[in-house]
């Protein structure tokens, strides 16, 4: 009768029953472990009185008590003979072995007596707690004993030793080559556990070392099945990148027939996938919109998101459809064996427990199965949403890009997307838009009926979700816009008479949506469709919500001269609106006032007149509004409009006088062509984690290369003895950069000759770049360098003259210097006190004016004048910090006038300023005593440009706090009354600030971040070469410093893309002209939202004339910002 | 590469932490999870399994009033960081027979030892439970006792199980099992939408065969269905042979030892649902009756258990009335309606009304409330799948087979 109450003696009873059941076990250590006192236990003689006391300790661990005071005790206690104290010390062991490294070491020995027990569990567990302890000076031991456990009889040891690998990797940066060989030795293991587990270390060893790969290819494929789930997951992973890297793309496969044009057509003809684009008008531009989407797609997937814009000037999305054609060498047949092998062998495990595999196997077959077969992924995954619930979000995110790029896939399965009343408000959202996706003729009728039923629902903001859905359905299916118009002017006219509830938000949500859907639908072909917008008219004495308002009156003046009923309707309308003008808000006086205009400006003769009437009396209320910036447009209104009466203008707009052309065109002006909603342009390779938070998390790794990996090798199934050749032959493929491409270094280098001219204008008053200044100087006294302060005040001054004479005297000098350079490496104590020489301080002055020519920030675009009307807007990151606070980010705009016309009140503002709840998660994030700035706006706005001439180029300076250092921020930028949404991308480059230190300080605070503080990545870097040519061009017959100049492009690579101070540039002692191995770039910075360094330096390998090796290694406490900075620097040195 | 493991309780204390590689994760990410939770509603229901933390990447699931929490800084498959911690949570259930708060913090020492076994430098280890048992015993009256009397107990195995070795990890080698015995679990659950024109949108079965098996040595089992085709969807567990389902749709496996599930499937585009739920809203001037009928539609020829139903009011109810001629109603804080019916009586059809008093200014209810249907039937298996026979290779010949089905509510739902 009472379930609340039987429920409380329910839960009384099993409390009750749980005390009982309580007795025996650890419940009571957990509840008070510290309740006697653990040390004397620690040294007990009684196996059982030590275990209690470790027991204690965990329990401390567990409630987050720092007890490694305990640790020479405990350490003791690994060599007991029983496993359970042996365990529970372990356990002790790695929570603390990294706080207590002298301590740590006392243990070494036990472990390695274990090594050699008889018992496989003690070897394996000796091997596991010994390689988790994660000290430098442990880890030659560790991979000691790797080798030997390798050769292990019990493959459980052999496995153990395998994850070790991963475990000791960072400590060992120099031993690469051992462990690869290990991996090798692992991969080509008889027990499947230790294959499996070998796929994890070959993929943190070794990833890009896919030759390794292919002597096991195939038997990897065939055991894929048999594999333990976890292994399958990493190894379907390895294997797709190894395909990839031999064979490239399929030719049959999605990707592929996207890039090949002339094939489109026919091929996705004939498969019948694509019956539903050929029926209708509108869909036929969905052809090359979704054609884009998934050549982009793939483009994404091998490139990774931001080298993919570097490379194509990502603006707007406007990119030029030639680009997609990659001209990857002949792409592999499905007929190819290995691929084949692949495919089938993941095929049984799209039936797998393990929602991973099954997500990996079916990104195998998304990528690289052919067209028709790719349905076979279809059902495995639908099936994951019923069958394991707690991945419903990741697999319905990867499920919405399949279901965009390929929406023929999911169509018959819409049942598998409505929404249960049980799911959160994000996977609803997720279901709506795949629904909105993959709606066919044949489906629409249910899908509608559908979405009928959810604008019922409780969840307001949902509901507004489903109206825009509604909205994108009939932009996709011409077939059902009446429907879908009649569904939404409904709502629109319904909700406006219940909105005076409380709920009110919600409500006007719904109904701004609605007519926003209504907007879109009607877009496409006004004329048909001028009833809705007259009965959208008609609403507006009912629809009290101002933003509903302000866009009715919007599409009122768009379309008053379409059809046969508006020209009727318009004077009535129009005489409503002024009645009501001076009642309204600021949004809606504005567009009342742009109808009006537009209205005379479209009316014909016979109406004329009461137009004008009707224009004069809105303008007479407008001119004295409380708003200042009604007034001006009613001014300006007035101004264009007064010269003539109402029949000049008509002449006039037919003569093309000036004032009725101006006045058409900003009120009639061409709309850029607007496309289906914005969809993100990011994609990330299938089941990732980046492709789920949408940002390239750190370690995110795009496909290889297509047939980037040579045949070098005799054929997949080698003999056993090519393994070291293999080896060899594989790491000099590595080396020397398996990747084939030379495009975006040579666009990035041209990217940087063009601004040069631009940095010449802008004032790089930039500490970092001034510092380069004594870097030669200093070289003098030894290879390493330390700027000091005073150098710095001193080029600032005397910059602009020295200027000047650059280009009149380099040459000699900077013979001059090499020599210099050369006697200093030869003879190491030359040195002088350098500022007291000013021939030196002239030589130095060179260098810095060299630099600061190519110290160039990168120009990004904001706003594309074609999007923007003729406003341009391009911004450059500035290496000066806020003077208002750390957390935000100085920013120059380039304002720049492309068109004819006069713009005016050009404002840049936040695109958000109503903060949602990302923003409010971000104000969690935050420490609170760190947030200095309000949380109100983002952005720092700029004084606004009252005019800007045809031609005029105007800089601002911009403050910026962006909410994550890699997320876009949307900005809003104003002008002629209009606004534009744009999105400002940050660059992490310039999340730092430079500080300034000297070499040893330098060395001894990175020697305080190891370890997991620090992380390396090599890539190859190639711009010196073109500076070398430039230099060898100039002056032919004298020899140049070529190291020099490596170290000093370099050097201007890294200042003109990140904000950070030269600390100083070891030169290589080597007598070779030409060899730069040992090169060394040392640069400091610190974040500045949380003033913690960030050490980066750079290493260069290789001769001066080819393309250098360069390991760039980033030590810093915030791990991620580390990594995400790291990724940045590889891709611009790249 | 999951960094780090929290157990959390239901009011936001960490019970356990477990570091799992040298990057060691401040348990102070688990005050920000908390305060995100907090920030969405507080529902821990219904927070995202993936979010971007400042710091970290965090995987969570919740269970049973705990929430799983592993953090990472690397890019990894999301979905692998989820089935792991659903995985633990299935080992602690099994373990500690269920889960909850008190359960976890008594045998810590166990969770612990699991963790270790199951994780090794952040990638999943040993995660198959029959291993599990051998290398880790769980807690038992008998050990329990033992520890009592005698005063120590260890439940870590001194030898390494064999299983670790076999090409069938999942299986014991050297069983001996005195019950001969295998019994067969068709276990399904219903789903359905009712539109709110009354209109069966969708209806299908999500199944899952559940077998229990205590066979000594290595016995070959195969399962065959005398309807095979109309199974939509499958998953397996990794027992089960490829070959013979492809070829000829019989699953062919080597069983662990004791219950596991070993195959998961759907069907789908059924036509009959047992019960029926009309649900009728009229609304006017403030106020709005409810009337709900419940009632037997198909007769799946066993008797329908434990039927209940349950919805959530609208925000803008300002107060509730309603009774039942049958069963019993509970209307909690939150506005959530629950009417458990038991079985439907023979004389009457069970109805529910009341009046339902709507905020003030508002004159109708402009948003309905779903109704969330639950019951049970033993005996059938809805969807109609049959089992045809079950064949034991290399068995001796006393033996014991059971079949059974039960057919539950899913996702039954239907719309006002």
């Amino acid at each position: 009768m009472f379930p609340q109450f039987g429920a409380a003696t329910a839960d009384s009873l099993s409390r009750a029953s749980t005390l009982v059941f309580r007795i025996g076990t650890d419940a009571h250590l957990y509840d008070d472990p510290d309740d006697v006192n653990i040390a004397p236990l620690l040294d007990s003689r009684f196996d059982s009185e030590k275990c209690e006391a470790l027991k204690r300790l965990l329990a401390l661990i567990a409630q987050g008590v720092d007890v490694c005071n305990f640790f020479p005790q405990v350490v003791k206690n690994v060599a007991s003979q029983s496993l359970e104290v042996k365990k529970l010390a372990y356990l002790y062991l790695l929570q603390y072995a990294e706080k207590r490294p002298n301590e740590a070491l006392l243990s070494i020995n036990c472990f390695q007596k274990d090594l050699s027990d008889l018992n496989p569990l003690v070897r394996a567990w000796a091997l596991r707690s010994m390689a988790g302890i994660h000290l430098h000076v442990v880890a030659p031991l560790v991979l000691a004993a790797i080798r030997k456990c390798a050769r292990d009889p019990s493959s459980y040891v052999r496995k153990c030793a395998v994850n070790a690998l991963s475990k000791i990797l960072d400590l060992l940066p120099e031993e690469n080559t051992d462990l690869e060989e290990l991996v090798n030795i692992f991969m080509s293991d008889h027990s499947l556990g230790v294959v499996g587990a070998s796929a994890v270390a070959f993929k943190t060893v070794c990833l890009k070392n896919l030759s390794l790969i292919s002597k096991h290819f195939r038997r990897l494929c065939e055991s894929l099945p048999d594999i333990e789930e976890w292994g399958q997951i990493t190894l379907i992973e390895i294997l797709l990148r190894y395909v990839i890297a031999r064979h490239g793309l399929v030719r049959e496969s999605i990707m592929f027939t996207s890039n090949a044009t002339e094939s489109f057509h026919s091929t996705w003809g004939s498969t019948g996938l694509f019956h539903t684009f050929d029926n209708h008008n509108s869909s036929i531009e969905n052809v090359p919109h979704d054609f884009k989407e998934n050549s982009l797609m793939f483009k994404n997937y091998i490139e990774g998101w931001e080298e993919c814009l570097l490379q194509h000037g990502f603006t707007n999305g406007n990119v030029g459809e030639d680009q997609y054609h990659l001209n990857y060498v002949a792409p592999a047949s499905i007929e190819n064996d290995d691929v084949r092998i692949l495919l089938q062998c993941t095929l049984p495990l799209l039936w797998s427990q393990n929602s991973a595999v099954v997500l990996a196997a079916v990104g195998v077959h998304w990528i690289m199965a052919p067209n028709e077969k790719v349905q076979r992924i279809v059902k495995p995954i639908l099936f994951l949403l019923r069958s394991f619930p707690d991945s419903k979000y990741v697999v319905l995110c990867n499920i919405q890009v399949f279901a965009k790029v390929l929406p023929s896939l999911f169509a018959p399965y819409y049942e598998d997307f409505f929404v249960h009343s049980s799911e959160i408000y994000q996977i609803r959202a997720l279901k709506l838009e795949i629904l909105s996706a993959i709606v066919t003729d044949a489906s629409s009728q249910f899908i509608l009926d559908e979405f009928q039923d959810y604008i019922k629902d409780q969840d307001r903001r949902f509901v507004a979700d489903t109206v825009a859905a509604i909205g994108i359905c009939a932009q996709r299916l011409p077939s059902v816009v009446d429907v879908c118009l009649e569904g939404l002017l409904g709502l629109a006219s319904q909700e406006s008479s219940t909105s005076n509830a409380s709920q009110k938000d919600g409500e006007a949500c719904i109904l701004v949506q609605a007519i926003m859907s209504i907007k879109s639908i009607i877009k496409h072909s006004p004329a048909r469709h001028e009833k809705v917008i007259a009965r959208l008219a008609r609403n507006l004495d009912v629809i009290k919500e101002p933003a509903a308002r302000a866009l009715i009156i919007w599409i009122v003046g768009e379309y008053c001269s379409i059809g046969q009923i508006m020209p009727n309707i318009i004077p009535n309308v129009l005489k409503f609106l002024a009645w009501s003008f001076s009642s309204e808000i600021l949004e809606t006086k504005h567009q009342i006032l742009n109808t009006a205009i537009k209205v005379v400006l479209s009316a014909r003769n016979e109406d004329m007149l009461v137009f004008e009437k009707i224009l004069n009396y809105i303008l007479q209320l407008a001119k004295y509004d409380i708003d200042y910036d009604i007034r001006d447009r009613a001014r300006m209104a007035e101004k264009l409009l007064s010269p003539c009466n109402a029949e000049d203008i008509s002449r006039k707009l037919q003569n093309g006088g000036t004032a009725g052309e101006i006045l058409e065109n900003i009120f009639r002006g061409n709309k850029h062509p607007s496309r289906l909603p914005d969809h993100d342009f990011r994609f990330y390779l299938p089941g990732s984690l980046s492709h789920v938070v949408l940002h390239a998390a750190p370690g995110y790794d795009p496909l290889p290369k297509p047939c980037s990996l040579h045949d070098n090798l005799p054929n997949g199934i080698a003999d056993e003895d090519a393994t070291s050749g293999s080896l060899d032959s594989g790491s000099s493929i590595d080396e020397s950069g398996s990747y084939n491409d030379s495009d975006p270094s040579v666009t990035s280098s041209v990217e940087s000759d063009g601004n040069e001219l631009a940095s010449d204008s802008h004032d790089p008053n930039n500490p970092s770049s001034s510092s380069i200044t004594n870097i030669d100087e200093d070289r003098k006294e030894n290879s390493r360098c330390h700027p000091s302060e005073s150098s710095f005040v001193y080029d600032q001054s005397s910059r602009s003259a020295a200027e000047n004479l650059t280009t009149s005297i380099s040459s000699d000098l900077a013979d001059l210097m090499s020599r210099t350079a050369l006697e200093s490496w030869l003879d190491e104590h030359s040195g002088l006190p350098s500022a007291t020489k000013p021939s030196e301080s002239s030589s130095i002055r060179i260098s810095v004016n060299d630099l600061s020519c190519t110290v160039s920030p990168k120009l990004h675009t904001l706003l594309d004048p074609t999007n923007g009307n003729g406003l341009k807007v391009e911004y450059s990151f500035l290496a000066e910090a806020s003077k208002h606070s750390p957390f935000l980010v100085c920013i120059e705009l380039l304002l720049s006038n492309c068109s004819n016309e006069l713009l005016t009140a050009i404002t840049v503002e936040d695109g958000e300023p109503n903060k949602s709840a990302a923003s409010s998660m971000q104000a969690l994030e935050k420490p609170e005593s760190l947030s200095t700035t309000d949380e109100g706006s983002t952005i720092i706005p700029i004084e606004e440009i009252t005019r800007l001439e045809p031609g005029q180029t105007i800089k601002r300076t911009l403050q910026v706090q962006f909410q994550h250092h890699l997320l876009p921020l949307k900005v809003a930028v104003f002008c002629n009354g209009r606004r534009y949404t744009a999105k400002l991308w940050p660059d992490i480059g310039y999340f730092i600030r430079p500080i300034s230190m000297n070499g040893n300080s330098f060395v001894e605070k990175e020697s305080e971040l190891k370890g997991m503080f620090e992380c390396t990545k090599r890539c190859s870097f190639e711009g010196h070469i073109e500076d070398l040519k430039h230099e060898e061009q100039k002056q032919s017959s004298l020899g140049t410093d070529k190291i020099l100049l490596v170290s000093r492009s370099l050097a201007s690579k890294v200042l003109s893309h990140a904000n950070v101070f030269l600390v100083s540039i070891d030169m290589p002692v080597s007598f070779s002209d030409d060899d730069a191995s040992g090169l060394r770039l040392r640069f400091s910075s610190e974040i500045s939202r949380i003033s913690k360094p960030c050490l980066i330096s750079i290493v260069a390998e290789g001769k001066c004339s080819e393309p250098l090796n360069i390991s760039v290694k980033v030590n810093c406490e915030e791990t991620v910002f580390g990594l995400n900075l790291l990724n940045r620097f590889v891709a611009f040195l790249h | 590469m999951l960094q780090c493991i929290f157990l959390l309780s239901d009011s936001g204390e960490v019970m356990l932490e477990k570091q799992m590689t040298g990057h060691r994760v401040d348990r102070s990410i688990c005050g920000w999870f908390w305060d995100y939770v907090i920030s969405q509603g507080g529902d821990s229901t219904k927070i995202l399994p993936v979010i971007a933390s400042p710091t970290h990447y965090i995987f969570q699931i919740f269970r049973e009033g705990i929430t799983f929490l592993a953090c990472t800084q690397v890019e990894m498959p999301p979905l692998m960081g989820i089935e792991f911690l659903c995985r633990v949570a299935d080992v602690l259930t099994g373990y500690l027979g269920g889960l909850n708060e008190d359960l976890i913090k008594d045998n810590f020492i166990i969770v612990y030892e699991l963790l270790d076994e199951m994780m090794d430098n952040g990638f999943p280890l040993t995660t198959v439970p029959n291993i599990l048992r051998e290398m880790i015993a769980p807690p038992n009256i008998v050990s329990k006792v033992l520890s009592v009397v005698t005063g120590k107990s260890s439940n870590v195995s001194n030898i390494l199980p064999d299983a670790t070795a076999s090409p069938v990890p999942w299986r014991k080698s050297d069983l001996k099992s005195s019950s001969n015995e295998v019994y067969v679990d068709l276990i399904e659950e219903l789903d359905a939408i009712l539109s709110r024109e009354g209109v069966l949108v969708k209806c299908e079965v999500y199944g899952e065969v559940h077998v229990n098996s205590h066979l000594p040595g290595f016995p070959d089992l195969t399962l065959s269905f005398a309807n095979p085709s109309i199974l939509n969807d499958v998953r397996f567990h990794p027992c089960v042979r490829f070959r013979p389902w492809e070829g000829e749709q019989i699953l062919s496996f080597v069983p662990p030892d004791g219950e596991f599930k070993l195959a998961s499937y759907r069907v789908k585009k059924l036509k009959n649902i047992p019960i029926y739920v009309k649900p009728q809203l009229t609304s006017s001037s403030g106020h709005c009756r409810v009337n709900v009928l419940v009632g037997i539609r198909n007769d799946p020829g066993k008797v329908i258990e434990n039927i209940r139903v349950q919805f959530q009011l609208p925000s803008c109810v300002e107060s509730v009335d309603v009774s039942s001629n049958h069963g019993t109603v509970n209307v909690l804080a939150d506005k959530t309606c629950f009417w458990s019916i038991g079985r439907i009586p023979k004389d009457k059809s069970p109805s529910l009304s009341g009046n339902l008093v709507l905020e003030l200014g508002l004159d109708r209810l402009p948003v309905f409330p779903v109704f969330r249907v639950g019951f049970k039937i033993v005996g059938v298996a809805l969807s109609g799948l049959q089992i045809n026979k079950l064949e034991i290779k290399n068995m001796p010949a006393r033996l014991y087979k059971g079949f059974r089905a039960i057919t539950k509510a899913g996702e039954y739902e239907v719309r006002s």
